[in-house]
C-alpha cells in the first residue's frame, strides 16, 4: 500500500505527497501530459528533442544540472508516445533546489539557439546509437507504420526520421513549450521523508506563482478497426530471420487491459511460457521467442517477437506459432495456470513499492489515468482475472485480422 | 516576491548510516551475508560462484552458466521455470570476469521451495542433449547479433588487448564454441565451478534464522574448500588500433589503462578525479563532447574493479566522420587536468554530488547490502566508506592535480575503436 497526500494550486497544478520517514533521499518527479502523440505529422521526435531542450536552461537558471549537483543531486527524463517524465533524486535537506530548478523550467525556458543546435546533434547520434547503427534496430521504425495507419502511434518517439530533427526551429521550440509545459498540464509528485505541510509550503512557495493556461484538448484521431492481415519483409544484414506479430489491444484504462498482459505472460513471459516451450523447447523452430504488451495508454499492441533457427522457414513457424494461440482461444485455461500467473504479478507488485523512485513514477501514472490511488488497486485488478475472461479476450484480439506481421529477412551483404 | 536567481541554500551530507549485515560462516571460506531489515515481503538471494568468464577455455563458463536450469533426471527444464513460476519466483544469472551469480527474487513465504528447486536443478543437472543443442543455438545467435555492434566489438577487443599478458582474461568467444556440443567439458566445468564453487551467499529479507540455517545446509555443500585464486599481475602495451566495419554509421571508443585494485591508496581520491572528467552528467567530457559539440548521445568514465587490480575506461559512441574529432578533445581534457588545477567551484560541486550519491547509494536494505557487498569481497569493511566520506571532503585540487599527472597520461593509454 503506498499512502499519498494530493492537492491541487489554484494555477492547475496537481501535487502528489508520498511520506517515507526511512530514507534520506526525496524524489521530486514532474509527469507532463505530452508525448510523441502530440506531434504533427510533418514535425515528429519533437517532444523527446524538446525533453533534451528542457536541460539546456530554464528563464532564471542558466544551466539546469549543475545547481543540481552541487545538491548531492541527479536528475534524468524520459519521453515515450503518452508522456514526457522528469525526475530529481537528491538529499531531503536540499529539496528546494530541485523545486527552484524544476519551478523555473516550468515558467520559461531560456531558449538558447546554441542548446537547440547542440541537442539537435545530440539527438541525431542517439537516433544513430539506438534504431540505424544496431542490428534489428530499425524494427520499430517500420512496425509502426503498419500496424497504425491513422493514429500518431504510427512513428516513434524517437521521430520518424532523422530530417524533422533537423529541421525543428525555435519557433517550433517555444510554441511547443507554450501549449504543452505550464502546471495545468503536469502532475507533480513528491516522495521522500517530508511532512504534508512543509511540502505544501513549499510547492506553494515556488510554484503558486506561475502562471496558469488552458489544458490542451487531445483530439487524436482514433484509429479504425483492424480488418485485414498486414505483413511486410524488410531485408536486412543481420544475422537471423527475425519476426515481430503485433495485435491490437484495449486501451490502457480498460480491464482488458490487464487480462491482455496476462495472456502476454501466458503466451511468452517465462521459460514456462506456452510459445517458449512449443515453439523453442519441443518443436526446435526457434532460438528465441517472447510476448510482452506496448503499455500505452491509447489502442496499443500485443507482441510476439523472436528469431527463427536456420533452416526453419517463417511458414512453417506461422503455422506453429498460430496453433499455440488458437489453443488458448479454444479452451479455457487450467486454474494452476492462471495461479502461477498471479503470483508472478503479485511478486512483481511488491518489488516495484520498493524504490522510492518507483512509488513516486507510479503515483504520477496512475494519476493522469484518473486516480493515483489506482496503483494500490492495481493488483487486486489483476487478481479477480478469470480463465473465461483470458479465453474472451484471448478470442477477441488473436485474430489474424488484428494482426500485422514484420519480418525480417536475413541476407549477407558480404 | 522570491528570487529565482539565486540557489536556494544547500547542506553537504555530512553523515550516512550504513548498516552491516549479519554475518554467517557457511565454512571457513564462504560466507553468508544476511540483510534482514526489509519492510515488506520481498526476498533476493544471491549465490556466487568462481565460474567467471576467465575460469574457463571455449566460451565453457558462459555456456555451463546458461545450462543450470537445463533439466535433471527427473525434470524437463520448463518444468523447472514451472515449478518456480508458481512459486512467483524470478530467476536472474549475471556472469562476469571473475564471478558467475544466480538470483532469485520472491516473496519471503516462497523462498525455501524456490531454493529447494534451484538447488535440486543445479546439483542434478544432466545436461540433456535437445536442450544442451537449443542453448548452444540461443547463444550463436546471440555472438552473431553482438558481433555487428560496434560497440561489442570495440569492447571484446578492448579486452583482449589490454589483458594482453594473460591467457585467461584475454580470451574471447569464438563461434565454434558454440558450433558443436562438448559434454565432457560441461561436467567436468560443472562439478568444479559449481558443484565445488560457491564462494558466498547473500540475502536480502525480512525472514527468520531457520529460513538462514536451511539455506546454508542446502547450498553449503557447494562451497569452495580453498579462497579463489585471481591474476592481478597484467601488462599492457599503450597503442591505438581500429576494427573497421563497413556499414557502421558510429565509432565505438573504449580507451583505457591499467590502475590499481580497491584497496590501494589512491582509490578513493581518483574517484573524485575520475567524476570530474567523465563520471557525471556535468563531467567536463560530456560538457565538451556532447554538451558543447554535440558528438554523442553519451560519454563516460568508469573504474573497473577486478579482485586484485582495476582498470580506468573511456566509453563512448561517436558519429564516425568526428572520430577523431572527438580523441583530439578527450586528449585536450586528459592535458588540461595535467596543467591546470580544478576551480573551487567545479571541485565543490562534485564533491556535494559524489556525497549525494553515496547516500542514496545507502538507501535502503538492498542498496545497503550491495554496498557491503561490493567491499567486502574485496577483503575491505564499511570503513572504507567512512574514509571514501573524508577523503571526497578533504582532497584538494593540488592532489587532483597530482593525480592526474601520475595517472592520466595520454601516451599511457590503449585505444581501441570499431567503426
Amino acid at each position: 500500500m503506498i499512502q499519498f497526500n494530493r492537492f491541487k494550486l489554484a494555477n492547475g497544478l496537481t501535487v502528489l505527497h508520498h511520506l517515507d520517514e526511512t530514507t534520506p533521499m526525496v524524489v521530486v518527479n514532474t509527469l507532463y501530459d505530452v508525448g510523441a502523440r502530440d506531434e504533427s505529422e510533418e514535425k515528429t521526435g519533437f517532444a523527446h528533442l524538446f525533453e533534451h531542450l528542457m536541460f539546456g536552461g530554464s528563464v532564471n537558471i542558466p544551466d539546469f544540472d549543475a545547481p543540481l549537483q552541487h545538491a548531492g543531486g541527479e536528475s534524468n527524463a524520459f519521453t515515450s508516445n503518452d508522456i514526457t517524465n522528469y525526475y530529481n533524486v537528491l538529499p531531503v535537506q536540499n529539496i528546494e533546489t530541485a523545486l527552484w530548478l524544476e519551478s523555473d523550467r516550468m515558467l520559461s525556458l531560456a531558449f538558447t539557439p546554441k542548446s537547440l543546435e547542440v541537442q539537435r546533434n545530440v539527438v541525431i547520434e542517439e537516433f544513430k546509437q539506438r534504431y540505424l547503427n544496431q542490428p534489428y534496430g530499425d524494427v520499430w521504425l517500420e512496425l509502426r507504420p503498419l500496424a497504425y495507419k491513422v493514429h500518431p502511434y504510427k512513428w516513434a518517439t524517437i521521430g520518424k526520421k532523422i530530417e524533422h530533427i533537423e529541421e525543428a526551429t525555435m519557433d517550433d521550440v517555444k510554441a511547443f513549450f507554450n501549449a504543452h509545459y505550464h502546471p495545468a498540464n503536469a502532475i507533480l509528485c513528491i516522495a521522500g521523508n517530508i511532512s504534508f505541510d512543509e511540502t505544501k509550503r513549499l510547492v506553494e512557495k515556488w510554484y503558486g506563482t506561475i502562471p496558469t493556461s488552458i489544458k490542451p484538448e487531445r483530439m487524436l484521431p482514433k484509429e479504425p478497426a483492424q480488418n485485414e492481415f498486414r505483413i511486410q519483409t524488410l531485408e536486412r544484414n543481420v544475422p537471423n530471420n527475425a519476426f515481430y506479430y503485433a495485435f491490437k489491444m484495449p486501451e490502457r484504462k480498460s480491464f482488458e487491459y490487464y487480462v491482455t498482459d496476462i495472456i502476454s505472460d501466458a503466451l511468452g513471459r517465462e521459460k514456462s511460457s506456452r510459445l517458449y516451450g512449443k515453439l523453442q523447447k519441443e518443436l526446435q523452430l526457434v532460438a528465441s521467442i517472447s510476448a510482452y504488451i506496448s503499455g500505452s495508454l491509447d489502442e496499443g499492441l500485443l507482441m510476439i517477437e523472436g528469431k527463427l533457427n536456420d533452416g526453419v522457414s517463417f511458414e512453417a513457424l506461422d503455422e506453429a506459432l498460430w496453433n499455440v494461440l488458437a489453443e488458448l482461444i479454444n479452451h479455457p485455461m487450467e486454474q494452476a495456470e492462471t495461479e502461477k500467473l498471479l503470483i508472478k504479478i503479485r511478486t512483481v507488485k511488491a518489488f516495484q513499492e520498493q524504490g522510492l523512485l518507483n512509488r513516486a513514477m507510479n503515483l504520477c501514472n496512475y494519476e493522469l489515468l484518473g486516480d493515483a490511488n489506482g496503483v494500490n488497486e492495481e493488483n487486486e485488478l489483476y487478481q479477480s482475472i478469470t480463465a473465461e475472461h483470458i479465453q474472451t479476450v484471448a478470442k477477441e484480439l488473436l485474430r489474424k485480422e488484428n494482426c500485422s506481421l514484420l519480418r525480417v529477412k536475413a541476407i549477407t551483404n558480404d | 516576491m522570491i528570487n529565482r536567481n539565486i540557489q536556494p541554500t544547500t547542506q553537504q551530507v555530512e553523515h550516512i548510516a550504513f548498516v552491516k549485515p549479519q554475518i554467517f560462516d557457511v565454512t571457513p571460506a564462504v560466507k553468508l551475508l544476511w540483510m534482514k531489515e526489509v519492510p515488506n515481503d520481498t526476498v533476493r538471494l544471491d549465490l556466487f560462484f568462481d565460474a567467471g568468464i576467465t575460469r574457463g577455455e571455449q566460451s565453457l563458463p558462459a555456456i555451463v552458466h546458461s545450462l543450470l536450469f537445463s533439466g535433471t533426471e527427473a525434470f524437463s527444464s520448463v518444468e523447472i521455470h514451472d515449478q518456480i513460476d508458481s512459486l512467483g519466483g524470478f530467476l536472474d544469472t549475471d556472469i562476469s570476469f571473475e564471478n558467475a551469480v544466480v538470483s532469485i527474487y520472491c516473496l519471503k513465504e516462497n523462498l525455501l521451495a524456490i531454493a529447494h528447486i534451484v538447488a535440486d536443478a543445479i546439483n542434478n543437472c544432466i545436461f540433456r542433449e535437445n536442450e544442451v543443442v537449443d542453448t548452444l543455438r540461443s547463444l550463436e545467435q546471440r555472438y552473431k547479433v553482438n558481433q555487428q555492434k560496434v560497440s561489442n566489438v570495440a569492447q571484446q577487443q578492448f579486452r583482449k588487448l589490454l589483458f594482453a599478458s594473460s591467457e585467461s582474461y584475454s580470451r574471447l568467444a569464438a563461434l565454434e564454441d558454440f558450433q558443436s556440443p562438448n559434454n565432457f567439458g560441461y561436467r567436468s566445468f560443472w562439478k568444479e565451478n559449481y558443484l565445488n564453487g560457491l564462494t558466498r551467499i547473500t540475502l536480502v529479507g525480512n525472514c527468520g534464522l531457520d529460513t538462514v540455517d536451511e539455506l546454508i545446509d542446502l547450498f553449503g555443500k557447494w562451497a569452495k574448500d580453498e579462497p579463489a585464486k585471481y591474476e592481478g599481475d597484467f601488462a599492457m602495451t599503450p597503442q591505438k588500433i581500429h576494427f573497421p566495419k563497413e556499414d557502421a554509421v558510429q565509432t565505438a571508443i573504449r580507451m583505457g589503462k591499467f590502475l590499481f585494485p580497491k584497496n590501494h591508496p589512491d582509490y578513493l581520491e581518483f574517484q573524485v578525479l575520475s567524476t570530474i572528467l567523465g563520471d557525471y552528467f556535468g563531467s567536463r567530457l560530456m560538457t565538451n563532447i556532447r554538451e558543447d559539440k554535440g558528438y554523442t548521445y553519451g560519454i563516460g568514465t568508469g573504474n573497473m574493479e577486478l579482485q586484485r587490480n582495476g582498470y580506468f575506461v573511456i566509453v563512448t559512441e561517436v558519429g564516425k566522420e568526428v572520430t577523431e574529432a572527438t580523441l583530439t578533445e578527450i586528449k585536450f581534457e586528459l592535458a588540461r587536468l595535467q596543467t591546470e588545477l580544478v576551480g573551487e567551484e567545479e571541485l565543490s560541486l562534485v564533491k556535494n554530488y559524489m556525497l549525494g550519491q553515496l547516500l542514496k547509494s545507502a538507501d535502503g536494505p538492498y542498496a545497503m547490502l550491495d554496498m557491503f557487498n561490493s567491499v567486502d569481497m574485496y577483503g575491505l569493511d564499511l570503513t572504507f566508506y567512512d574514509q571514501a566520506i573524508e577523503k571526497i571532503k578533504h582532497v584538494d585540487a593540488k592532489r587532483i592535480h597530482e593525480l592526474a599527472i601520475k595517472y592520466l597520461n595520454w601516451d599511457d593509454f590503449l585505444i581501441v575503436t570499431a567503426g
